[in-house]
């Protein structure tokens, strides 16, 4: 009986439970039996893999970066969400308000979430960066609740457009899926626009640890990529998720944070 | 503040938005949320948490007194667990008249000599028949008080037969001159006769029944199954008595009776029965159920104001319909509630 590969993620929400027993259950009738952790922040998690507590980490892009740059590359990206694939940061202000791309932020209040958040603070001020507006030309806001959670909860980006609807920024910073959580500028014309979309990035992805085998990781990730959207049973656990189906990971799509960790001097851990 | 328009011209507050995507992307899945609304039109909001929980795959459950109960995701399959035979509107159940030629002391239905005719008629059970196919029933069951006291009794079967498969529940004591002919003209490769049996002797089913009435019950059986019907046999005994009934069932082995073939059931607290189980629509799965005057849950509550489901028969779909969603309600509040009232 091969040991269960163990799977680390983040509890970011209750419902990390269900998602993460039902991946279980599913991988228990497969030939890579898995188990999970938990943990309270992705510092932890990365600790954990580096240390060999776990063999494989549920990683967002900040916690991607932070473990290639601890193992000096020498770690694995095994598989992402389709949605990973395709991640934006949506620059949204009151509808109307007269703000047209990045430039147009020039003077005005920006509001970012977490400062460990890549959709609403990192990836942010790297874009206003490269469109040459530095750290004199936008007052930045930064909003930063469930630091250690990497912007999971959402919740420092519903806080920042709420900075903008009490008047005290002129925009926020948020990830693509907290825009359509809000329904977008569909569900409430009128209230809020998105003025800017920044190009597509990578996410999250299931990170190996270095020293696990291909013996290991192979057929689990062979019986990961055979879940499947038709099963109402894999349903479930991917509706859960935030997926339709596991790809290949697209590590191209990182390249902008890598970039944008460098410049703004992040510490590779805290 | 900033206002907007949501979809039909009103306009809401769009915190409103901000804290439904806080407070249930917070809550575990399938659980209640409680988001309290700010001051202002309770139609516009009910409108606005309508369309985020339409858009986002949750349920709005109430918007009332500056509060919005949202449950999170979508509801649980309220037909989970359930055989194909009882998901609700697989079966239709009508009384056809309610008057009987006995008056047993349980009977849910308080059918008696004296109980006024109350018959649904050939004319409304055959449109019924032909709704009931089209509405994806598989099986119609006709039961009276005694149905063979109806003189077209005939009639109303081949109206069902002729659509679906039936089941004709009787005492089975009728089977004489008249109604013995209108029993040869029904259709066995169609209808089930189920005859009510209590006991293996007669004691107990004419204690219950009336004296006699095990003699010619099972006089009925033999004869139906002699006729060529399939015929299963229901008891209705005490709930305490229905793990000890190998003595009726080792009587219903000599009649030739299936196991598959004999429904033991408890006797419900309904009716004119003092004792019994407690069965209230909260947990009973629905059996739509049709009488001359409307249409009920289940059939063991057919004369009860708390299963009334509509006073409006037709269109059945319809009715079948709102016990479905009333039920799939009940499914998911006890979901709920379970998880609200955690007891460890």
């Amino acid at each position: 009986m091969t040991d269960p590969l163990m799977v680390g993620a983040v509890a970011y929400t209750p419902n990390v439970v269900p998602i993460w027993e039902g991946m279980r259950d599913y991988f228990a009738d497969t030939d890579a039996p898995m188990d999970f952790v938990l943990f309270s922040n992705y510092g932890r998690q990365v600790d954990a893999l580096l240390a060999g507590t776990i063999d494989v980490a549920w990683n967002t892009n900040l916690a991607w970066v932070r473990t290639v740059g601890q193992t000096d590359g020498q770690c694995r990206a095994l598989a992402m969400r389709d949605t990973d694939t395709v991640f934006q940061t949506v620059l949204v202000a009151p509808a109307g308000g007269g703000l047209i791309g990045l430039e147009s932020l020039r003077g005005k209040r920006l509001a970012l979430g977490s400062q460990d958040s890549a959709q609403a603070a990192i990836l942010p001020v790297h874009y206003l960066s490269e469109a040459g507006l530095g750290s004199d030309a936008v007052d930045l806001l930064r909003i930063n609740s469930d630091v250690g959670k990497h912007g999971d909860t959402g919740r420092s980006e519903l806080d920042a457009l709420r900075a903008v609807l009490e008047g005290r920024a002129d925009a926020a910073a948020i990830g693509i899926n907290t825009w359509e959580a809000i329904g977008r500028d569909e569900l409430m014309p009128g209230a809020f626009e998105a003025f800017w979309t920044s190009p597509t990035y990578s996410h999250c992805n299931f990170t190996a640890r270095p020293s696990l085998g291909a013996d290991r990781a192979d057929p689990w990730v062979a019986a990961l990529f055979a879940m499947d959207w038709e099963n109402p049973q894999h349903r479930e656990v991917l509706e859960m998720e935030g997926l339709r189906r596991w790809v290949p990971p697209e590590l191209d799509g990182y390249q902008s944070l890598f970039e944008a960790v460098e410049k703004q001097d992040i510490a590779l851990r805290w | 503040m900033v206002n907007a328009t949501v979809p039909g011209g009103s306009t809401a507050d769009p915190a409103l938005l901000l804290d439904l995507v806080e407070l249930v992307g917070r809550a575990p899945r399938h659980g209640l949320v409680l988001v309290p609304l700010a001051v202002g039109d309770s139609e516009d909001q009910r409108r606005t948490v309508a369309a985020w929980c339409e858009r986002t795959g949750n349920r709005m459950v109430s918007v009332v007194d500056g509060l919005a109960t949202v449950r999170r995701g979508r509801s649980p399959d309220p037909f989970a667990g359930l055989e194909p035979n009882q998901v609700p509107g697989t079966r239709l159940w009508m009384y056809t008249n309610f008057d009987c030629n006995l008056a047993c002391d349980y009977c849910c239905v308080r059918s008696s000599p004296q109980t006024p005719r109350a018959a649904l008629g050939v004319d409304r059970v055959r449109r019924l028949a032909a709704e009931a196919g089209e509405a994806g029933v598989s099986e119609l069951i006709l039961t009276g008080g005694e149905p063979f006291l109806l003189p077209d009794l005939d009639d109303l079967v081949s109206a069902c037969t002729d659509v679906l498969p039936t089941t004709l529940l009787t005492n089975g004591m009728l089977f004489k001159g008249r109604r013995l002919e209108a029993l040869r003209r029904m259709d066995r490769t169609r209808l089930t006769l189920q005859i009510s049996l209590d006991s293996p002797t007669a004691e107990i089913h004419d204690a219950h029944r009336g004296p006699g009435s095990w003699d010619r019950a099972v006089s009925g059986i033999r004869l139906a199954l002699d006729e060529g019907f399939r015929v299963k046999v229901a008891a209705t005994l005490p709930y305490e008595q229905t793990h000890a009934v190998e003595p009726f069932h080792a009587f219903l082995e000599t009649l030739g009776i299936p196991s598959e073939d004999r429904v033991i059931r408890a006797l419900a607290r309904r009716g004119v029965a003092d004792q019994g189980i407690e069965l209230t629509v909260e947990t009973l799965i629905p059996e739509i159920t049709i009488t001359a005057t409307g249409v009920y849950w289940h059939p063991v509550g057919a004369e009860h104001a708390d299963q009334l489901v509509t006073r409006d028969i037709f269109p059945l779909q319809e009715a079948i319909t709102q016990a479905i969603d009333r039920f799939t309600s009940y499914r998911a509040d006890a979901v709920s509630a379970a998880q609200w009232f955690p007891c460890a």
